[in-house]
């Protein structure tokens, strides 16, 4: 969390108006989902990377190394797709099939295929959500979501739930901390116990600071809405036409494919 | 000597306790003074403070602002917390957006201003506070210094006639404390009151113009700090000159 929301500020493309990065990503998964097509996944996977590292400034090998985290997760998943297990000898459906003490395990070209559109499909929308979230603080986004006029009260909520998320979890470590000094941790008994304290002291803390804050907040005239300056942006020529450039490379594959 | 707030025999139970935070308590805070307000933890300071904006509304006695007491109705309340601002000790406890200029302007546009007129407010308070550079930085990456003064901006952005401190300087370093005692000087020239709540004695004899003592829910004393530091009997009875180390002549 701490590192995205990082690269996120420091993203070149940070001043941009959120309204085209949500809108590039967007209609990046949805085209990945919608064509299901292998190849498309793919592109848009490479297309992603070249906006992400070119276009906003972000290190090539953060961006490859948060894909490659979600690749991996994927490609567990489709493990089950591409490969069956079974007692008898499936040689009958199956191409291929290997013998592994009492089990086989066999696969066929048409599975392969399957697992791969699934597996490129899932990355190459996970890689537009990934540009998202690293080239836009949320802050940004929580402004495009109130000009959309997404009720009111749910931004107020997420605001609040991601400012705390950073208060709570400095208190958090504190606590932590505190505890491991006094040996709370020392062995594995102790530690579950330590950890329980921590959790009810933690949520103690949570619901007086929201009293807290709702006093401060009060004493600058809240009155149950949170008012706040809409942020100014800037245009993007060369993200538009990036996104059109894209958007037609993709649409091409797949009318060729 | 005009007095802008008063406070009548104020009496402050907390919902579901049984003693009382504030008994009886009367003061009267003087226009355009830095006011130093001391006691020990737990003496009503910051109960008297949230007093002052109308947070908390007396049990019994009366709160009067510039005259008028106080009026509890919503709309009442939103002039008077135009009128006085309050900056909490904990800045975390204060700053509720991931965007510093987006809790900036959270209060103008609470009092209903345009927003070209609460982009100039939050410039101008952010200016003031010195935390321009840091408009455009989440919060969670400021520093403990830096979220003191983006707290006080977001404060200063109403503009109000009267700042309550509740003991915003207790875990700044020296340095961020001299930059804010430069800001509460900087109003103080403006004519307008502060109420500061500190432990500190430098602060008391060096930087106040009134202080004002609390001792367990009531005001033992208000007056000029050369006053209190003459009262020997009262700094004994308080503890406060043998804590201390004054010459008490």
């Amino acid at each position: 969390m701490h590192v995205i929301d990082r690269y996120a500020y420091a993203s070149r493309i940070r001043e941009v108006d959120p309204a085209y990065k949500v809108g590039l990503a967007t209609v990046t998964l949805l085209l990945c989902l919608i064509l299901n097509e292998p190849f498309v996944g793919i592109l848009a996977i490479i297309w992603m990377f070249f906006l992400a590292v070119k276009v906003a400034g972000l290190p090539a090998d953060v961006f490859g190394r948060v894909l490659l985290a979600e690749f991996t997760f994927l490609a567990l998943t489709t493990v089950g797709v591409a490969l069956s297990v079974t007692a008898k000898d499936p040689t009958a459906i199956n191409m291929w099939a290997v013998k592994l003490g009492p089990l086989w395990f066999s696969s066929s070209p048409e599975a392969l295929n399957l697992a791969f559109a699934l597996l490129s499909r899932a990355l190459g929308g996970t890689a537009a959500m990934n540009f998202l979230a690293m080239t836009t603080p949320l802050v940004d986004l929580l402004d495009f979501f109130r000009r959309l006029h997404i009720p009111g009260l749910l931004i107020d909520i997420m605001t609040v739930m991601y400012r705390f998320v950073f208060v709570l979890l400095e208190s958090l470590e504190t606590m932590y901390v505190a505890q491991k000094s006094r040996l709370g941790y020392r062995s594995f008994y102790r530690g579950m116990v330590s950890a329980g304290l921590l959790a009810s002291r933690l949520f103690i803390d949570t619901y007086r600071r929201a009293q807290r804050l709702q006093t401060a907040m009060e004493a600058r005239s809240y009155d149950g809405e949170f008012r706040v300056l809409p942020t100014t942006y800037k245009q993007s020529r060369q993200l538009v036409f990036s996104g059109v450039l894209m958007v037609s490379t993709l649409l091409l594959v797949w009318g060729i494919v | 000597m005009t007095a802008i707030l008063e406070f009548v025999k104020v009496s402050y139970c907390y919902p579901g306790q049984d003693h009382f935070a504030l008994k009886e308590l009367e003061l009267e805070v003087p226009a355009a003074e830095k006011v130093a307000v001391i006691g020990r933890n737990g003496s009503g300071k910051s109960t008297l403070f949230l007093h002052c904006n109308g947070l908390h509304q007396p049990t019994s006695g009366e709160v009067l602002f510039a005259g008028q007491g106080l009026d509890y109705d919503r709309r009442a309340l939103r002039s008077l917390r135009q009128h006085i601002g309050i900056v909490f000790q904990n800045p975390d406890d204060q700053l509720f957006s991931a965007s510093v200029v987006q809790d900036i302007s959270f209060g103008p546009l609470n009092l209903g201003l345009d927003e070209e007129e609460v982009r100039r407010r939050v410039e101008q308070a952010a200016a003031f506070c010195e935390v321009t550079e840091l408009l455009e930085r989440p919060t969670h990456a400021l520093s403990g210094g830096e979220k003191a003064r983006v707290a006080l901006a977001g404060v200063l952005a109403m503009d109000p006639d009267v700042l309550v401190a509740d003991e915003v300087m207790a875990s700044l370093d020296p340095w961020v404390r001299l930059r804010i005692f430069d800001i509460l000087n900087r109003l103080h020239e403006q004519g307008k009151t502060i109420l500061l709540a500190t432990h500190d004695l430098d602060t008391v004899t060096h930087w106040a113009t009134f202080v004002v003592v609390i001792q367990q829910g009531a005001v033992v004393f208000s007056g000029e700090p050369d006053a209190l530091l003459a009262d020997k009997p009262l700094l004994e009875k308080t503890g406060l000159g043998a804590i201390w180390h004054q010459p008490v002549s």
